[in-house]
């Protein structure tokens, strides 16, 4: 049995190792750590009041659509609610921003990317999106433009503009500025995979109905076995 | 419960046109199986219960997955907005999706694993080389089926991966540039491409489940091997397959979807390993992604194909890499089998296996001076391993083999 206390061993060791070094920087500084909550319906909301009235000024999440904001129950507002935010818009269209593609190329020389997987598409996931909003700095050498220096952004040089003008900002607006970074870190957590909820709910009683078929089987294995000498 | 079964005049009237009956006592209630097999021999029926989970999920992905390349709105693919209404809109196409994109991973570490066992009991050896090679051809599918459905969802590393790979063809000369075009279907990775791998993501896991059929035929004329590695003469010895192994198996298999159920329902990404960051991101031929490499899977064989400076030795190394597993029946020529009782094997073959999880590590890191050089040692090893086995005889004492189990 040496062999299989071995590899079970190796097996540890990587499942282990998977996890640690899960997440390596994308590039820059060191992330900070981001207080998100995918369960809570108020963190949630104030995230999305957040993307709508900062993010959407120039980014998109096109697989949200009005609807999702009314049917997932993380978020569940009403169809009035709805309706203010949607506007003109379909229900069931994307959360898409006024602002055209071709238009944010021309202001800022690059296509505001889509978030509806930004969490799940950056390495450090909610806590990125956390470091960058409140990472924007003045350039230590002094040459790339104010707004467009982001110390955790791979490259630092960014071309989003300091959206919740995190720059000189006054020391008693710090708090709430990381509070609004983070509810829309929470907000774009949730939107990158909206049944995240459910699957954990589902997976404990996925997990509590294995236990007991592992241990039936393992009982029922060793009654049949009981004669064999080995 | 067989038994009431078989008594039934339904089963008489099967019996009679299918010899049912004796298949069933042949291949299953009389069907001999060492009584010593340890866990390490659990591995066989686990990656056969992926291969079918992997092909019941798949077939309902397709019902809902578009192969094209097509833009749609904000820098995004027909395919890629298929791949994400799976997630979002069908009912339980996360559950799905989650299933296919882990099982793949889980079918590797599965198969690795059966592969070891294998290895360190020498299982491959007469009279059992054709089950080995067999086995080899399964493993070089598999490897070809994960490579095609890791196009499918054309993120960025579905996208620089296929890049990288089919590049790899015009290092081979005079025809290699024409395979490499025939495989992508024109000049670089695009539409044309997503759609034959698409064709081929089905068709190999087909072949598989037929492979596997004739792997699992050529176990049952040649039997198990044993962790003592011995041949089995006495009737005692042995016992039934059923209800013995079957109730093994079974505990087996829930003692894995344990493992695997918690990966799917509680970290399906498995931190970046299962599913890639940079497959989030849709597909974007003119931006480069910082680092490719393949998933954890193929790593091993991605450093070897690194370790060397020329692209032609390089791929020469890794296809040579696998292909040099169809001949470990005749270049290991001990006549015992098990590593326990070879001792220098035993240590060669631990060393092996740790090898492939440096290759694997090498291959799956951002490139720097010092792993390559690690990289080009484990390489090293790798051929060195095999290349010492024909000479291992004239050196290594061997064990006395016990007489029986």
């Amino acid at each position: 049995m040496k062999m299989t206390k071995f590899v079970m061993a190796a097996v540890a060791a990587m499942v282990m190792g998977f996890s640690s070094q899960a997440m390596a920087s994308g590039g820059g500084a060191h992330l900070e750590h981001a207080n998100v909550d995918v369960t809570d319906q108020e963190q949630i909301r104030r995230g999305l009041t957040v993307f709508t009235d900062v993010c959407m000024g120039c980014h998109s999440a096109k697989y949200i659509t009005f609807r999702g904001l009314m049917d997932y129950p993380e978020i569940g507002l009403t169809r009035e609610e709805v309706d203010e935010l949607r506007g003109e818009k379909s229900l069931m269209s994307g959360m898409i921003s006024d602002l055209s593609i071709e238009d944010a190329v021309v202001s800022y020389g690059k296509a505001p990317p889509d978030l509806s997987l930004i969490v799940p598409g950056r390495r450090g996931g909610a806590d990125y999106v956390y470091s960058l909003l409140t990472g924007y700095e003045h350039d230590p050498d002094g040459k790339v433009p104010d707004g467009n220096w982001n110390k955790v952004f791979p490259g630092n040089r960014i071309a989003m503009p300091d959206p919740i003008s995190w720059l000189d900002h006054e020391a008693d607006e710090a708090a709430e500025l990381k509070q609004q970074a983070e509810d829309v870190a929470a907000f774009l957590t949730f939107i990158g995979d909206p049944h995240q909820n459910t699957r954990r709910i589902i997976g404990c009683w996925v997990m509590g109905f294995l236990l007991l078929l592992t241990f039936v089987l393992w009982r029922l294995k060793v009654e049949v076995w009981k004669d064999v000498k080995h | 419960m067989l038994d009431k079964i078989m008594k039934t005049q339904l089963f008489a009237w099967i019996d009679k046109r299918t010899d049912a009956e004796a298949i069933i006592k042949s291949q299953l209630t009389e069907y001999p199986a060492p009584k010593n097999l340890n866990y390490m021999w659990n591995f066989g029926s686990l990656a056969l219960l992926v291969l079918v989970l992997q092909i019941l999920t798949g077939i309902f992905l397709v019902m809902y997955y578009k192969p094209s390349a097509e833009a749609t709105f904000g820098g995004f693919t027909v395919a890629f907005d298929s791949v994400e209404r799976i997630m979002r809109d069908v009912n339980f196409g996360w559950l799905i999706r989650y299933m296919h994109a882990v099982g793949a991973s889980m079918f590797f570490v599965v198969v690795y694993m059966h592969i070891g066992r294998g290895m360190y009991y020498g299982s491959f050896k007469a009279p059992r080389e054709l089950l080995w090679i067999i086995g080899v051809v399964i493993l070089l599918i598999m490897q070809g089926a994960a490579f095609f459905g890791y196009l499918l969802p054309w993120g960025q590393m579905s996208f620089w991966g296929a890049t990288v790979i089919t590049n790899l063809f015009g290092a081979i000369p005079v025809l290699g540039e024409y395979i490499g075009q025939v495989l992508v279907g024109g000049f670089a990775v695009g539409d044309p491409t997503l759609n034959r791998f698409f064709s081929l993501h089905y068709l190999f896991p087909l072949l598989l489940a037929a492979i596997v059929g004739g792997h699992i035929h050529a176990l049952h004329v040649v039997h198990s091997n044993n962790p003592e590695g011995i041949d089995l003469h006495k009737p005692e010895e042995t016992i039934p397959f059923h209800p013995y192994y079957t109730l093994k198996d079974a505990f087996g298999v829930a003692f894995f979807l344990l493992f695997y159920c918690y990966i799917v329902f509680f970290n399906p990404q498995m931190g970046g390993y299962f599913i890639e960051v940079d497959n989030y991101v849709p597909a974007n031929n003119l931006q480069t992604p910082a680092h490719i490499a393949p998933v954890w899977y193929l790593t091993p064989w991605y450093t070897i194909l690194r370790s060397f400076e020329s692209k032609l030795l390089g791929v020469a190394a890794m296809g040579g890499s696998l292909a040099i597993l169809f001949v470990l029946p005749f270049l290991c020529k001990s006549a015992v089998r098990s590593a326990r009782y070879r001792p220098m094997y035993k240590i060669m073959v631990i060393m092996f296996f740790v090898d492939v999880i440096v290759l694997g590590y090498c291959g799956h890191s951002a490139p720097t001076a010092t792993l390559k050089v690690v990289g080009q040692i484990a390489t090293a090893y790798y051929f060195l391993f095999f290349f010492a086995l024909p000479f291992l005889p004239k050196i290594e004492k061997t064990k006395p083999v016990p007489e029986g189990i």
